[in-house]
């Protein structure tokens, strides 16, 4: 739809004929197939983290129970050969382990697509990233409208949920991180979209998606709190008068949610076929008391609680680009200044007119924002995961800022209204590109060194070092230390890998990343190399070479903008 | 403000109405929102800085020549901020940065520091140092920090924990400590580093006692409470058997004895062990007793040498708990 249609306002149309819906999920299809394959393209640059390696490992033992289920699928069920095959890493549910032990199947052992098995381990979840920026797209065109000026709007959103920098790093993994917030964000959007058609249709849509999603990651058991609120405000605030009005396509959403939802988690995750109350007891109980790992956080290692309440905002603030955040802000602004002016209107009586017919939409979006901040609000909830743990807010930030975006460009364009068409979506475009060029560049730059990357507001990387915010975990660097290992380690040397997982490192050296002579040891003293991923409270462990080896002086350091954030020690002669 | 965006629908293409009682906004104020893409551009240009502004790893190598050239016998050198640890250590080597000096107890025995200054930090143990000499080289500023009042250690124990000067002991207190046994001093144990969750490396140079391997007197360095960083100490378990100490021959005495102790303090701080006892005693008298707890970290100790200040005598460091597992004290010590 052309500039000119929308209304003298400037308020945006959202065109859903036939020609407009296929160019947006062309568009939708396009930034998602764009993402995925910058992904493919980097993903050679990154080590395999440490929870990586476990889920290698158990999405093999689900690949080779598949293989049993397509042969002999009454041996396959047999209790103790579910148990035997499902037990690995049964602390985390099975539905993404399954796509990546069908990836590895077919894409990698059978069809050969993939010269590396990491990477076909990791495709499912790049996969879902990448569907991640085509929801936003498609979410943001309907509430931002059809017109160049809303589409432009909605791509923006796309691109800056996938040019935040931890988001990109995430992306790549084989872990569960970003197809939690993909599933929680395609629930959401096939929730919201039953709220509009009311159609039976979406809501066993929203059914399934929800089951898929309970079967993703914990996050999971968050999501009826933001839908809550949500459904509360989609008719009368009485709604014990009239329930139904208004929230019948809501309704029919939870009802699906509630039936369809549990009956596929259990169905597709056979560890809990048996022992099913137990078992379930067990997942819950080792999220709801898991460990408290190390953190790092403004120079102090954190490791039981209190946790600092101010982790999560700050780490935000620190790791999602300014403009992004800004953006976000305007949008939260222009969302709710009107209905919370209106709100107080209402309660002193005096109702000024109709609530913006966004509000629920923006409500739900801000719901699911704080639903996910939620948690970390108690300071007895670990932060070990860094910036991960709240990862599904991000789409609905970035979704925020797409409004916030689309009304810094309709202010603009009044700069321009006498000009022509052209010139005025020239300022758009440009003004859409000034604030993607920072996320964009931002996030590129921070790789292959995702956990590593903090935006300039705190100082970048160096400035992050300076405040003692956290410099790496999970062992993953190891893969920009390949190079160097592959040169310069002694045959057969045996090499002291730290924080990788043994699981991770073999699999860099089956994809033919790292040497195959090389020899994992686990203790610095019986080693010839030594590698050291810095976090405060490992420390000990570069002492312990320190002493090991009689030298402090590494023989390679692997920086992020100058940054340490792995060493190698190699044994003097 | 502006109203938000209209909504969507399943509807044909359809316009919506602002909010009711929105008001255009003049288009005077159209130029504040030129501040958005303004932000963007400079947090552009601010990436680009920040991502530039420490210096690589050529620029380190060549740093070790005028650090060599201001360097004189007996200088600390340290690099700011602290992160930048290993790069200086990379560049530099052992000879210029060496483990006594990476992994000191304190500066103040140091006449003269010199910082490796870059991102225009600076360490704040040496501010008060008096600066006398600067010198910029690349992205580095060379600051030549000279103490104000540097303490004279006359006898550093670390330095001197060797079978020439040492000797190493445990014994059964019900026995009493005339029934020692000596623990035999080997300077080619074999090393060995526990792991993730172990203890520091034991060194090759120990003096080994019975009852296992964590029962010995040597060197190592440990994680301390501040931060985990490292401190160089003399690891003294209690053994099986009872107290472990070491005794140190003909001591030229300053007027106290001085020093730290404690846990690897990421071991330290999940403890909760009986306390720990050093006793110092000189010419077989008692000097004074420091007690550790768990979680106390790393803490200091000093004792005034009185009568014996300025003699040359045997000291003797002793370290007793009720319990021996895991009571992996570790301490530092110098006469001054």
């Amino acid at each position: 739809m052309s500039e000119l249609s929308t209304t003298p306002t400037g308020s945006p149309v959202c065109d859903l004929g036939r020609r407009s819906r296929a160019l947006d999920w062309t568009l939708a299809l396009a930034l998602g197939v764009a993402y995925v394959w910058v992904l493919l393209s980097s993903v050679k640059d990154l080590g395999y983290a440490r929870d990586e390696g476990f889920y290698f490992q158990a999405s093999k033992s689900y690949a080779q129970w598949f293989q049993l289920l397509f042969s002999t699928p009454k041996q396959a069920i047999q209790p103790e050969v579910v148990d035997r095959f499902w037990r690995a890493n049964s602390e985390h549910p099975g539905f993404i382990k399954s796509l990546f032990a069908l990836s590895y199947t077919y894409l990698f052992t059978k069809w050969k697509l993939f010269a590396e098995e990491g990477t076909a381990f990791r495709f499912p979840a790049m996969v879902l990233s990448g569907g991640a920026l085509s929801v936003v797209y498609l979410w943001a065109r309907r509430i931002l409208g059809t017109d160049f000026r809303g589409r432009l709007c909605a791509v923006a959103a796309a691109v800056l949920l996938g040019a935040m920098p931890r988001v990109f790093y995430h992306s790549h993994l084989d872990c569960f991180d970003m197809p939690v917030l993909s599933m929680w964000l395609v629930t959401t959007y096939a929730y919201w979209r039953t709220t509009q058609s009311e159609r039976w249709g979406a809501a066993i849509l929203t059914g399934v998606l929800y089951g898929l999603l309970l079967n993703t990651k914990h996050n999971s058991w968050l999501l009826p709190f933001a839908l809550a609120p949500h459904l509360l405000l989609l008719g009368s605030l009485k709604f014990w008068r009239r329930p139904l009005d208004g929230r019948r396509g809501a309704l029919k959403a939870w009802l699906c949610m509630a039936t369809i939802g549990p009956a596929l988690f259990y169905a597709t995750w056979p560890w809990i076929w048996r022992h099913t109350a137990d078992r379930l007891q067990a997942y819950a109980k080792f999220h709801l008391h898991h460990d408290y790992y190390n953190m790092e956080f403004l120079g102090h290692t954190y490791w039981e609680p209190p946790m600092p309440r101010g982790y999560a905002p700050v780490m935000t603030l620190a790791t999602v680009p300014t403009i992004t955040l800004t953006l976000f802000a305007v949008g939260l602004v222009v969302a709710f200044r009107g209905p919370l002016l209106q709100g107080v209107a209402w309660l002193r009586r005096r109702p000024t007119g109709a609530w913006s017919p966004h509000f629920a939409t923006f409500a739900l979006w801000a719901c699911c924002v704080l639903v996910s901040y939620g948690p970390w609000v108690k300071s007895d909830t670990p932060i070990f995961g860094g910036t991960k743990h709240w990862i599904q807010a991000y789409p609905f930030i970035a979704l925020f800022a797409g409004v916030g975006l689309w009304v810094t460009l309709e202010r603009l364009g009044k700069l321009m209204e006498t000009k022509p068409l052209s010139l005025r979506r020239g300022l758009q475009v440009a003004t859409t590109c000034a604030v993607l060029a920072a996320p964009v560049v931002t996030t590129w730059n921070s790789h292959p060194w995702g956990l590593s990357a903090y935006v300039p507001l705190v100082g970048g990387a160096p400035g992050a070092a300076s405040l003692g915010l956290n410099r790496t975990f999970w062992g993953y660097a190891t893969g920009y230390a390949a190079d160097w290992l592959n040169q310069e380690a002694p045959p057969n040397a045996r090499v002291f890998i730290h924080d990788t997982a043994q699981q991770s490192w073999q699999m860099m050296v089956k994809d033919g990343r790292l040497r195959k002579d090389l020899r994992v040891v686990w203790r610095p003293s019986d080693a010839d190399i030594a590698i050291y991923h810095h976090e405060p409270h490992m420390l000990k462990v570069e002492y312990q070479v320190w002493v090991a080896f009689n030298t402090i002086q590494p023989a390679w350091v692997g920086t992020h903008n100058g940054v340490p954030v792995i060493w190698i020690y190699k044994r003097p002669q | 403000m502006s109203e938000p965006p209209a909504a969507s629908s399943e509807q044909p293409p359809e316009s919506v109405s602002p909010l009711p009682g929105a008001k255009p906004a003049p288009t005077r104020w159209a130029l504040v929102w030129l501040a958005v893409p303004l932000l963007g551009v400079c947090e552009l240009g601010a990436q680009l800085w920040v991502s530039q502004r420490a210096p690589r790893e050529a620029e380190w190598s060549a740093i070790a020549t005028p650090v060599r050239e201001l360097r004189k016998p007996g200088d600390l050198v340290v690099a700011s901020p602290e992160w930048q640890g290993p790069n200086a250590r990379r560049a530099l080597g052992d000879a210029l940065m060496p483990l006594a000096d990476v992994a000191r107890a304190d500066a103040s025995a140091y006449k003269r520091a010199i910082e490796i200054s870059t991102v225009g930090e600076t360490l704040p143990e040496f501010r008060s140092w008096p600066i006398v000499e600067r010198r910029s080289q690349g992205g580095f500023e060379l600051l030549v920090h000279q103490n104000p009042s540097p303490a004279s250690v006359k006898f550093d124990f670390l330095e001197e924990l060797n079978a020439k000067r040492a000797e190493a002991y445990t014994y059964d207190p019900k026995l009493g400590r005339d029934q020692r046994t000596l623990c035999p001093y080997n300077a080619t144990s074999r090393v060995s580093s526990g792991g993730l969750g172990g203890p520091p490396t034991f060194p090759s140079g120990r003096f080994q006692c019975p009852g296992g391997e964590p029962y010995f007197v040597g060197v190592t360095v440990i994680d301390d409470s501040n931060e985990y960083r490292p401190k160089r100490c003399i690891w003294a378990n209690p053994t099986p058997t009872g107290p472990i100490g070491v005794t140190f021959r003909e001591v030229a005495l300053g007027e106290r004895i001085r020093g730290f102790g404690e846990l690897p303090w990421v071991l330290e701080r999940g403890y909760n062990g009986p306390p720990i006892v050093l006793t110092v005693r000189v010419a077989g008298q008692e000097l004074g007793r420091f007690e550790h707890r768990d979680g106390q970290g790393w803490r200091g100790f000093d004792f005034p040498l009185g009568a014996f200040a300025g003699r040359t005598e045997d000291v003797e460091f002793e370290v007793s708990s009720s319990n021996f597992r895991e009571r992996y004290f570790c301490f530092q010590a110098d006469t001054r």
